[in-house]
């Protein structure tokens, strides 16, 4: 058989004492989970139930947009936004190299063709240079709320509005994240969460959630979804099959009441890695700003000597990771783009330098301590 | 989903019933792993599920739909190619072509709800690419010869075989006869699960290794991506689920068989039973009967407490959705006859003999009114 290849943060290894994966530890009061799921096998509910219709309701309170439309994962959220846009073949859209796999896989499915655009040192894309990329095929950008950042949001929704061009924001990593006080996934025309198992509120499967204000895509997607079915018999469209379970609603359901803690842990953890972290020579810290609530699904920094820095913090037991290695204009997938290395300085180096410390809400101050001591050991060892 | 139907043309809740206990115990350990997606329990399934239809291999995929979009896509099926499926299926089995790129054709079918393969054979064109005959209902198709008529040819079949779990042609399972086949795990199937999912067998390493990629994000190891994928895998709580079920399919199937059985002997000459090959063993996920007072039939057997259903009052061809297709009315002259005429009767393992009883009996007082 194959190996299953995940997204890095799913390689749970339990050799280690710091790790990346929680999920033993989060659900602990699962009864309250089971009792409700017991209750949809009872009533058989299972599909496009009664736990999706209150979560759907709830998430777009909770995000502070009009509609929320569950789908199959994150990955789903944004094909379905893309292709509600109906590109031809040919249609651009604008997007960061400095993400996971999916966005682009998403962009493809769609019918688009992914233009990438090179990032800041915050991670995010540089806003200011999607202006040269635009062109008349342009359907679409597509922002990445990186790690949990939200990305310059006033400058791109001018350009957006210049230009008539739609924000699909890739919010997967940014639930409850916030710029100048509005909540990701409200800036665009759609925006795309993820309830994978290691997000910030996660689910036990796949499944993702699309907010949007407009009424439009509210519909049109709920179409798309559903096979394109207006009804048991007719249908209007030719669709897809996207829907989010309803005992994965359940799951996300009970989460929802937790997910300020969730995110509060999150941001407590990683000012105090910021603080003991921004001294250390041979660490760039990413400036953080006071404008933006970041949610920090992923905490990373930048590191000289990245791989040694890694090898030696997983030797010591803590879970590093690098979040990614090779961006996508480099993968062997995007080949027939025919991008380069060089094309994207700052991606680049990023993916060069960048390294994940855990900074999940079960992360403890000791185990925190632990990381920035090992941490100012490698670089106080000479090994610059 | 309550029903005031006495009969009601399903009953989820009954059906999970006997197996509730161990569900239970399955998703709270699930729960406690940690471990939600492409874990153990959906391999295990994938080896259970592949051993019960013959194939090499099995893959756990999102959905049904899904299942059939991925063997298309790794076979290199897009823009320009033509694949060939019946107009009176579930619109999934159209979409899935329209979402390669590809133009789905429509192929008459025949007394047994199956492709025709006469008419197939006036189909095939140099842009085909792959025939999808739908085993509709659980009743397989003329399988060998669709094969037939493609011998010679580099096209491919691949099986729907979303409502067909366990039925047999010529003694061999379906999902065992084209370069791959679907079938669906969804709730309402007979190897239904807590929500959506898919499984794709397959003999064909090539296509295995393939949809493995595409399934997740094409990926070849953490950090590369080969081709741009998709993210379609079967959740590991639904894979535990599927295989809690699969022990008691063939079970199941017998019951269904044997209310097929006394339906097919009961309402023979009332109305039309469903017909099937000598070479096909069906598993009756539909119970499809037909009549020319179809309408009245069946607002007869709903005010006696019978819940019954129409798969499809619409064909394919003629769905809105279509309309870029260039078919129209009496293109599909026997499918369009059936759409008008068949009706679904209730038919689950959990069926009382007295459901079974009453179902029959309405059918028998409504036709003894009319002649009275």
């Amino acid at each position: 058989m194959s190996k299953n290849f995940l997204p890095s943060q799913y390689e749970s290894d339990n050799t280690f004492d710091v790790q990346h994966n929680y999920l033993t530890q989060q659900f602990s009061d699962k009864d309250l989970i089971l009792e409700k799921i017991r209750e949809v096998v009872a009533n058989g509910d299972f599909t496009l139930g009664r736990e999706v219709d209150k979560l759907e309701e709830a998430f777009a309170n909770l995000v502070g947009a009009k509609y929320a439309i569950g789908v199959g994962s994150g990955t789903d959220a944004i094909f379905l936004s893309l292709r509600a846009l109906d590109l031809k073949p040919g249609d651009e859209v604008i997007t960061t190299s400095f993400t996971f796999y999916a966005t682009i896989g998403a962009i493809v499915t769609a019918g688009g063709t992914p233009v990438f655009c090179d990032i800041e040192d915050d991670f995010n894309i540089s806003v200011s240079k999607i202006r040269n990329l635009i062109t008349k095929k342009t359907k679409a950008i597509v922002p990445v709320h990186w790690s949990g950042r939200p990305c310059e949001m006033d400058e791109m929704l001018m350009i957006s509005k210049e230009f008539d061009i739609p924000i699909i924001e890739d919010a997967c990593h940014s639930i409850l994240a916030e710029y100048h006080g509005q909540r990701t996934g409200t800036f665009g025309l759609t925006g795309c969460f993820s309830f994978h198992p290691l997000k910030n509120l996660n689910v036990w499967g796949d499944g993702g959630i699309i907010t949007t204000n407009s009424d439009e895509m509210n519909l049109k997607i709920r179409l798309l979804r559903n096979h394109g079915l207006i009804d048991r018999d007719h249908c209007q469209v030719f669709g897809y099959n996207s829907r989010l379970d309803t005992i994965q609603a359940v799951v996300a359901n009970h989460l929802l009441s937790k997910i300020d803690h969730i995110t509060s842990s999150r941001i407590a953890n990683a000012q105090y890695l910021d603080e003991g972290l921004k001294e250390i020579r041979g660490v760039r810290v990413p400036t953080r700003s006071a404008n933006i609530k970041e949610v920090f699904h992923i905490y990373s920094f930048m590191a000289e000597n990245r791989d040694s820095l890694a090898n030696f913090l997983r030797e010591n037991g803590i879970d590093a990771k690098v979040h990614y290695p090779i961006p996508m204009h480099l993968q062997p997938a995007a080949g027939y783009l025919n991008y380069k290395n060089g094309d994207f300085p700052e991606t680049e180096k990023a993916a060069n330098g960048t390294l994940s410390l855990p900074v999940h809400e079960f992360v403890e101050i000791k185990d925190l301590d632990f990381m920035i001591s090992k941490i100012k050991e490698f670089y106080s060892d000479n090994r610059l | 989903m309550t029903t005031d139907f006495r009969v009601p043309f399903v009953n989820l809740a009954a059906a999970f019933q006997n197996d509730a206990l161990a569900i239970s115990k399955c998703i709270e350990e699930i729960g406690n792993s940690g471990q939600y997606i492409l874990g153990a329990n959906v391999s295990r399934f994938e080896k259970e599920f592949a051993g019960y239809i013959g194939t090499k291999y099995a893959i756990g995929v999102a959905n049904g739909s899904d299942a059939l979009f991925l063997i298309m896509k790794a076979l290199g099926i897009g823009p320009g190619d033509e694949v060939i499926t019946q107009p009176n299926s579930f619109i999934a089995s159209a979409w899935t072509i329209v979402a390669t790129g590809a133009t789905p054709v429509f192929c008459e079918v025949d007394q047994t709800l199956g492709m025709d393969p006469d008419h197939l054979s006036q189909l095939i064109t140099s842009k085909t690419k792959a025939v999808m005959p739908v085993h509709l209902t659980g009743n397989p198709v003329r399988i060998d010869k669709i094969q037939a008529v493609l011998s010679g040819t580099d096209i491919n079949i691949i099986e729907d075989a979303a409502q067909a779990v366990g039925a047999k042609f010529n003694g061999q399972r379906v999902g065992s006869f084209g370069i791959a086949a679907m079938f669906s795990l969804h709730p309402l199937k007979n190897l239904g699960v807590l929500g959506d999912g898919g499984v794709i067998t397959t003999d064909n390493e090539d296509l295995y290794t393939k949809v493995m990629k595409l399934r997740n994000h094409g990926l070849i190891d953490r950090d590369h991506c080969e081709i741009w994928g998709y993210n379609s895998r079967l959740d590991e709580i639904q894979a535990a689920v599927a295989s809690i079920r699969l022990n008691n399919l063939e079970a199941n199937t017998a019951k269904v068989r044997s209310i097929a059985a006394q339906y097919s002997s009961e309402l023979n000459g009332l109305v039309a039973i469903p017909q099937s090959y000598k070479e096909s063993e069906p598993v009756f996920h539909n119970f499809i009967v037909h009549c020319e007072d179809r309408d009245d039939l069946q607002a007869h057997l709903h005010s006696h407490g019978i819940e019954t259903k129409i798969h499809y009052p619409v064909p394919i061809h003629l769905q809105d959705c279509a309309k870029p297709l260039g078919y129209g009315v009496g293109s599909f002259p026997i499918c369009e006859k059936q759409s008008k005429y068949s009706l679904s009767l209730p038919i689950y393992p959990e069926m009382t003999q007295i459901q079974i009883s009453q179902v029959i009996e309405s059918i028998k007082s409504y036709y003894l009114d009319r002649m009275l």
